[in-house]
């Protein structure tokens, strides 16, 4: 149920980098609130900047110019640290090429974040949330012994164990079949449902943007609507 | 397609340059060439300064001595070899000025005299450094002999049956033949005159020495020649045998540097192996796609060959100049200790340096890079299709042959190469399995912790790190403890040696040897100096005695054959009575003389038995040495011809002492009862402060008879040569620590880009700086302490048995070594780490994982 407090509001956010002698702008004055509870599907082209907002929103990166809040916070004002502890236990991500650390099991992956505020039942919760994205029957096997979808589901479980409050995925369902990818969805929106969890997301997946409350276009650097009527003209999905 | 590896080859090569890990392999051998180089090219250098050194002691490279002429023979065969020759006489006469008569050792030498070296002169305008002798119809006095028969320069002196005029006064004569040996005060004069002396006749004691300076292959070429001349009795000294004084201390300083060179090698070796490992990890990806290419196993070894050797050979050159600079410094702080210019150094240790950045790339990354061959073109698709890692065993077995190679190369002794090799594997085999159990127990009580404190959280975080890396953290643990274990070792045994040196000159080590006292003046004397005096040693009586016989036949038929020409053979012996066993001497074999024999008694061991005098064999205590260069053992008997009279004596004891200690030292000692009946003297030896030099004039004028003999200029020349050792030591231990800091830096550099990932992901899960840089500071301190605690043991182990087999030094244990190893590990790779993640910790976290790049 979107609720009228924002949990994420962006006004005018530029994103510029400079490599050699040619500076790019990526985004440009890009604004953006989101409610709490609510999802949000970003839609563009490849190289359109959807991964650098993405991190932008998350803190994980800082802007050019504008301003950000996260959860009423005004990022600019923090530092590297003040937004680490920001995001501790309330956010999750999901890092477009998964971002596993290749030493560590299934498990211990998932288990990492878990780690940072210890609790009771880590390794109970770790290895309920393998089950649920289907892999309970390889826990224990390095990143480099599954499969890319295998892995994806990996870092999907790991962005939800802290039961975040605000998850962003980049393109969760990239690497998975229509079933599998079907499964994950559903268990997305399932926790969108009954946790309140805000979703943003990134997506080139039609059926994945449609579930969404709401569908962004980034293009040229700004975000704009996505009429529902252009998932047709677009091919209706992939 | 053949050409391709090598622009491919070349182009990966300079790309490769720019990453992290490729420039810690880099530098890692830049380091190794660099201290091999420097410390070849050091030892080389000041083993001829060494050579060079004993040889102006000498007076040559090899100095011949008898009682009667050289033939021209000999001369022209010893010319032919290269050497130039130096004719020298030594002989014993009264000098006489005026009315006043004095015996003195002259010393006739030629116009080619001294070969090395400069004698300290007074010609009449100050003492001035020259490199030549007196000429015809001058000689020159030592201020001793100046001041007994009181000469001034100028003053014509009668030596025999000629006049030479006095032209200057010698403070310190370039060779020093002759030596403590004789006690008279001394002239020098020209061989040219010797003949109007008249001194030189049949049947007077003259010793002729021919002195030969050439280069070694002089040496070796007339090494038969030599045996030969020992067999006739000619007594022979060679430079490379016969290093007096300091040879000991020398040859230990060389050792250690030696050992210095090879820890850091060895540390160079730890730093190649934890870079090629990250090296091949990277590359492993760019094989796999070039096999999907088309590219073929071998095209693969080729071109990473390529790359590594081009790699090893720069760096290589880059090190060989280093090293070059390295030894011009070590060089400078030794400058005052080689009074000549050296000869350049030789192309020998650039050769040994480049070999050295071979075999340790080879040997330490050689079986690593292997894994690249083995790549399969499907790992593009799947990555668990990585090559296994090469098995630890080859990779140490591999690293383990290669550095004996180098041991054998830089020892130069093969059985020493091999025990160290084996005893290092059988050592490093147990090591790896110690790593693991240690590894395993610090990670168990570490889970047992369970405060919710920041710190404890972030110990068990940290230890959980650790634990995580499995393979990688055993390897580094591994790494760490050589590196921690060379570099303690270094500063252990410089530790030792130094103190040793110290111990075996300490502040109080006489400068004044005080002879000639006669028995009625012996009470008087000692009361005159014992109040004034730091230190003194036993007043020693001393009579000269001659070994007649050994075993009841001439000494020359018995004595190995070598030894025919021995100086104790050919010269009076210098011989002592005592109770007790001297101060610093120490029994070998047999036992000292029993407290229960009547030595004190008035007959004494006289006349013990029977009532003629030789009936009863008297025990004497020989020096080892001097028992092993004439084949003595415990039980020969030696007759001696003490004042006329022969005595037979029986070997009870064999001792050993040190010759570098400043203190009268006997190679033979008698009990009490035996030698009082002949003429004697005594001798001692004392130190005296710069305060109480007054006592001398004192005892110049009490004791007129008594000779002083002022020898702080040979302990200050010891002391500077020491001094300056040390120093030379100093700087390689400080390279030594520099190189392992720098293998600490390049395996941490080498692990830094997993640490970054980490560290990154922690921070998008909300950890902050302070957890992140306690996690870490944990894993790297518990890392530290676990390699120090390792190093510790191995340290310990390596020292003693270098000190029994190689140093000569007693083994003792290092208790602050197993504390400050561990601490100090635990701080020191907790500080570098820290360091080297500052910057991480600073970045955003879509920079440090880079969100855009591949993961
Ligand atoms: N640090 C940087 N330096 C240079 N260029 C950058 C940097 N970060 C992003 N870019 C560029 O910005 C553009 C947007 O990148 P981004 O990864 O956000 O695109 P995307 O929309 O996620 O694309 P895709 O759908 O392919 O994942 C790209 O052209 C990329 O090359
Ligand atoms: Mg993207």
């Amino acid at each position: 149920m979107p609720s009228s407090r924002p949990v994420l509001h962006a006004e005018r956010l530029s994103k510029k980098v400079t490599s050699g002698e040619r500076t790019l702008t990526i985004l440009h004055e890009l604004s953006l609130s989101v409610a709490a509870g609510e999802s949000v599907a970003i839609l563009g082209k490849s190289g359109a900047g959807k991964s650098t907002l993405l991190g932008l929103l998350a803190g994980l990166d800082t802007p050019s110019d504008g301003e950000l809040r996260l959860f009423g916070q005004p990022l600019s004002r923090l530092d590297e640290d003040g937004r680490a502890a920001l995001r501790a236990g309330r956010v999750g991500f999901v890092f477009q090429n998964f971002q596993l650390l290749p030493t560590l099991s299934a498990l211990e992956n998932v288990l990492l974040p878990l780690e940072l505020s210890p609790r009771a039942g880590e390794d109970q919760m770790a290895k309920s949330w393998l089950a649920k994205v289907g892999l309970e029957e390889r826990i224990d096997h390095l990143p480099k012994q599954l499969s890319g979808g295998e892995q994806q589901r990996v870092a999907i479980a790991r962005a939800f164990v802290t039961d975040p409050e605000l998850v962003f995925a980049d393109e969760p369902t990239g690497n998975l079949d229509a079933d599998t990818g079907a499964q994950i969805i559903d268990l997305l929106f399932t926790l969108n449902r009954e946790a309140g969890t805000t979703l943003i997301l990134v997506t080139h997946d039609h059926a994945l943007a449609r579930r969404c409350d709401r569908c962004l276009q980034l293009d040229q650097g700004r975000l704009m609507p996505f009429a529902s009527s252009d998932f047709n003209a677009a091919g209706g999905g992939q | 397609m053949s050409d391709i590896p090598w622009r491919l080859a070349a182009r990966s090569l300079k790309r490769d340059l720019r990453s992290a890990d490729v420039r810690a392999l880099f530098v890692a051998l830049v380091l190794a060439v660099a201290a091999s180089t420097m410390i070849a090219f050091f030892l080389d250098r000041l083993e001829r300064g060494l050579e060079r050194q004993a040889g102006q002691m000498l007076g040559g490279d090899l100095v011949l001595e008898q009682r009667s002429p050289f033939s021209d023979a000999l001369r022209t065969t010893l010319e032919e070899a290269g050497f130039t020759l130096s004719d020298q006489v030594g002989l014993v006469s009264m000098i006489s000025l005026g009315d006043r008569f004095q015996p003195a050792s002259l010393k006739a030498v030629d116009d080619v005299y001294p070969h090395y070296g400069v004698s300290r002169v007074d010609l009449g305008q100050g003492t001035e450094q020259i490199a030549f002798g007196p000429s015809a119809g001058e000689a020159w006095a030592d201020p001793r002999l100046a001041e007994l028969i009181e000469i001034e320069l100028g003053d014509r002196v009668q030596v025999g049956q000629t006049e030479l005029t006095i032209t200057g006064i010698v403070e310190r004569e370039a060779d020093q033949s002759g030596g403590f040996g004789n006690f008279n005060p001394r002239l020098m004069l020209n061989t040219a005159d010797l003949e109007a002396t008249g001194l030189v006749q049949d049947g007077s004691r003259v010793e002729f020495e021919l002195l030969a300076a050439g280069p070694p292959q002089a040496l070796d070429q007339v090494q038969e020649l030599l045996g030969e001349l020992r067999r006739e009795g000619v007594e022979v000294r060679d430079v490379r045998v016969d290093r007096p004084q300091l040879g000991n201390a020398l040859q230990r300083a060389d050792s250690y540097l030696g050992l210095a060179g090879l820890a850091a090698v060895l540390l160079a070796g730890v730093a190649v192996a934890m870079s090629a490992r990250r090296y091949v990890e990277r590359h492993l990806d760019t094989a796999a796609l070039l096999r999907c290419f088309g590219a073929s196993q071998q095209q693969l070894v080729i071109l990473f060959s390529i790359q590594l050797i081009g790699l090893a050979l720069i760096a290589s050159f880059i090190g060989a100049l280093l090293g070059l600079a390295g030894q011009a410094v070590l060089l400078r702080l030794l400058a005052s200790f080689f009074p000549m210019t050296l000869p350049p150094p030789g192309v020998t240790p650039l050769w040994l340096g480049i070999l050295t950045a071979l075999a340790v790339l080879v040997g330490f990354a050689g079986p690593t890079l292997l894994r690249i061959k083995q790549v399969s073109a499907l790992k593009v698709l799947r990555r668990e299709l990585d090559p296994m890692p090469p098995a630890a065993w080859l990779v140490v077995a591999v690293a383990a042959i290669v550095f004996g190679g180098l041991l054998w190369l830089y020892s130069g002794s093969l059985p020493l190469a091999i025990a160290l090799l084996l005893g290092g594997a059988v050592l490093l085999g147990a090591l790896w399995g110690v790593s693991a159990l240690l590894l395993n127990a610090v990670l168990h009580g570490i889970k047992k912790i369970t405060g919710t404190g920041e710190w404890s959280q972030a110990l068990r975080l940290g230890a959980r790190q650790l634990a995580r890396r499995r393979q990688a953290g055993v390897g580094q643990l591994l790494a760490f403890s050589v590196t921690f274990f060379a570099m303690a070792m270094i500063v252990l045994v410089r530790g030792d040696l130094l103190s040793t040196w110290q111990a075996q000159l300490p502040d109080d080590t006489p400068n004044y040897f005080a002879i000639n006292i006669q028995p009625s003046e012996r009470d008087a004397f000692e009361q005159a100096v014992a109040p004034r005096v730091d230190t003194q040693s036993t007043l020693y009586p001393m009579v000269r005695g001659r070994i007649t016989a050994i075993n009841e036949q001439s000494p020359r038929d018995v004595v190995p054959e070598d030894a025919r020409g021995d100086g104790s053979l050919r010269r009076e012996l210098n011989l002592t009575w005592q109770a007790e066993l001297p101060e610093g001497n120490q029994v070998v074999a047999g036992e000292w003389f029993s407290s229960e024999t009547p030595m004190n008694e008035p007959q004494g061991w006289l006349g013990a038995v029977d009532a003629t005098p030789q009936a009863e064999i008297v025990p004497i205590s020989v020096e080892e040495g001097l028992a092993r260069r004439l084949g003595l053992a415990l039980n020969d008997t030696m007759t001696f011809s003490v004042g006329g009279d022969e005595l037979t004596t029986r070997i009870t004891s064999l001792r050993s002492l040190n010759w570098d200690s400043f203190k009268p030292n006997f190679f033979v000692i008698f009990p009490p009862g035996v030698l009082e009946q002949f003429g004697h003297s005594y001798i001692t030896a004392f130190h005296l402060s710069d305060e109480e030099q007054g006592l001398i004039r004192q005892l110049v004028s009490d004791f007129p008879g008594v000779s002083l003999l002022n020898v702080d200029a040979i302990l200050g020349q010891v002391r500077d040569v020491l001094a300056q050792v040390t120093r030379a030591i100093e700087l390689v231990l400080l390279l030594v620590l520099l190189a392992g800091i720098s293998v600490l830096y390049a395996a941490l550099t080498a692990s830094q880009p997993v640490r970054a990932h980490e560290s990154g992901l922690l921070r998008v899960f909300g950890a902050g700086n302070r957890m992140i840089s306690r996690i870490q500071g944990a894993e790297y301190a518990l890392l530290g302490f676990a390699s120090g605690l390792m190093g510790a043991v191995l340290a310990e182990v390596a020292t003693a048995a270098l000190y029994i087999y190689w140093l000569d030094l007693t083994p003792r244990l290092h208790i602050t070594l197993w504390l400050t190893l561990p601490l100090g590990g635990a701080l020191l790779i907790g500080v570098i780490g820290h360091a080297l993640s500052r910057g991480l910790r600073r970045q955003a976290p879509a920079a440090s994982l880079g969100l855009l790049g591949e993961a």
